[in-house]
């Protein structure tokens, strides 16, 4: 009986046109709720998790002296080929990469070499941004990857940023921690 | 001396008309993109100017210095004549739309319209025909598939909605005894024809947004199944044409539903100057137009048809026998 009583109800509803209005009613709500756009490059950005396998850097130890034994494990298994390590042997018979390349235009990043590196010497960090005009200044070397920042302690959010096209096609930000994005864009 | 004055400021007006025309779609552009980009929870154009207000000057730019490509197998003649014939009639047809009554300015009364035909209404719906003719040859002669099966459906979809849109408005004439649409408007000074005849809004709009191909009736330009119908194979400033002659039939239904069925300038409650009432009348139905067009899905063609001919059809042939009878038993309101 009261699913009948329903259906009636259904029926004069689509008479007056009620799905109709319910479409533009709900279209009319979402108008004024809150855009989900990230405002990159102009004004936000966001800021990977620590996690995120960005950029590649090179650790040094506790002497400054740089971690990598070249062994060349991480050259071994990269499934790029994108890494050149040549060896040379110091004073004190330590060995040390006189050469470190990455190829960061080929680089999947895939964290391998992380994972490969038994002194813990090349690890990935948080940088994303590697556009560039040519895809030789891709190719990064010893001494950069050495000056690049290493793992980020925060992150996971959305950051003011603004774009520098002056210095280097990258979105600056001073902030270390965003607002949540994702918490930000739900619709109860 | 007074013939002179009364040229010139018809010349004036015909000038102030084609270009405000013309400089519409600009804004109206841009307010349509936002209006997308909010309803899709996006911001829309951002990047030119103060939140994308320049974007439309930029797309202009661009429409104006692209190649203008015309295809090695179209029929060269009739490809350059479709823009224009599909882009003049909607001009033409504002000669005969009254804004307002009168304003004066400096001691002399001008009339807010360009002529006060007595069969505005007529002219209006013979004009208007005519615009189908743009959309056929452009279809016809850039020689490609998407661009006849669009224009053919278009062809099919304009005859079968004008018939109900003329019937729709004959209730209307019955109320106001005349066919001026300033008589029409006058007409409604208390009371907007709405009340009377909400049937005949219904099929004249929904009819209205079928000839201006607007979805949930854009069958024509059906992007997911046709390129982008009869225009497929236009680029650069005749596209623009299609373009602008797409919003001054938009801007032309809205106005049309305001002067036949919203009381025109008359206004409610606020006492606001009659073109301020005017214009915000139509620009609330542009507004639903585009409303409409981020909230419905496309129909299909044959319940296109279906609609246009089961639907529409009898609801306003109904509509004018019903308005006949009440109008011979009771009289006129
Ligand atoms: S992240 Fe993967 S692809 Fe990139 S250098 Fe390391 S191993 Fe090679
Ligand atoms: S970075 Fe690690 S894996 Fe690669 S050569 Fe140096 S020590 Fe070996």
């Amino acid at each position: 009986m009261s699913r009948a009583k329903d259906r009636v109800g259904t029926w004069i509803g689509w008479g007056f046109f009620a799905d109709l209005a319910n479409g533009l009613a709900l279209t009319f709500g979402y108008m004024f709720s809150r855009p989900v756009t990230m405002q990159y490059p102009d004004q936000e950005k966001w800021l990977p998790y620590p996690r995120y396998r960005g950029h590649h850097f090179l650790k040094r130890d506790e002497e400054g002296e740089i971690k990598c034994v070249a062994c060349e494990l991480c050259a071994r298994i990269c499934p790029c080929d994108c890494i050149e390590v040549v060896p040379y042997e110091d004073e004190n018979g330590k060995r040390h990469p006189a050469k470190f390349e990455i190829d960061t235009a080929r680089c999947l990043f895939c964290g391998l070499c992380e994972d490969a590196c038994p002194a813990d010497a090349i690890a990935l960090g948080q940088q994303y941004e590697f556009s560039s005009f040519s895809s030789r200044d891709l190719v990064i070397g010893r001494d950069d990857l050495l000056a690049k920042p290493g793992k980020a302690a925060t992150g996971g959010g959305v950051v003011a940023a603004r774009l520098d096209t002056k210095k280097d096609v990258r979105v600056e930000t001073k902030e270390t921690q965003g607002y949540n994005w994702w918490r930000n864009i739900r619709r109860t | 001396m007074e013939l002179a004055v009364a040229l010139g400021l018809i010349v004036f007006k015909v000038a102030f008309l084609i270009a405000i025309l013309l400089l519409l779609p600009l804004p109206l552009t841009w307010v349509e993109r936002k209006v997308a980009g909010h309803m899709q929870q996006r911001m829309g154009p951002m990047r030119v100017g103060w939140h994308g207000l320049l974007q439309p000057v930029a797309d202009g730019i661009k429409l104006l210095t692209k190649e203008d490509h015309i295809p090695a197998e179209a029929d060269r003649f009739l490809f350059k004549l479709a823009p224009i014939l599909a882009l003049a009639p909607p001009f033409v047809v504002f000669v005969a739309v009254p804004f307002g009554e009168s304003i004066s300015v400096l001691g002399t009364e001008i009339t807010l319209y360009v002529s006060n035909m007595n069969v505005a209404l007529l002219f209006v719906f013979a004009v208007i025909g005519i615009e189908v003719y743009g959309v056929i040859f452009g279809g016809w002669a850039a020689n490609s598939k998407y661009a006849v099966l669009g224009s053919l459906r278009t062809c099919a979809q304009m005859i079968s909605y004008e018939i109900p849109m003329g019937f729709a408005v004959i209730g209307v004439v019955m109320l106001a005894q005349s066919m001026s649409l300033l008589d029409i408007v006058r007409a409604q000074a208390d009371v907007w024809n709405v009340v009377y005849q909400p049937v005949g809004f219904f099929v004249f709009f929904v009819a209205g947004l079928a000839e201006a191909q607007r979805i949930p009736f854009d069958l024509a330009e059906a992007e997911g199944d046709l390129g982008a119908g009869f225009h497929t194979e236009y680029s650069g400033i005749r596209f623009a044409f299609f373009m602008v002659s797409e919003y001054a039939i938009v801007l032309l239904v809205s106005v049309l539903v305001v002067i036949l069925f919203f009381g025109g300038w008359n206004g409610v409650l606020v006492p606001l100057p009659p073109l301020l009432w005017f214009v915000l009348k139509v620009a609330f139905f542009v507004y639903l137009f585009i409303w409409f067009r981020f909230t419905f899905p496309r129909y299909r063609y044959d319940q296109l048809m279906a609609i246009g001919w089961k639907v529409l059809l009898p609801l306003s042939m109904a509509n004018i026998i019903i308005t006949g009878v009440l109008l011979g038993a009771v009289g006129a309101p």
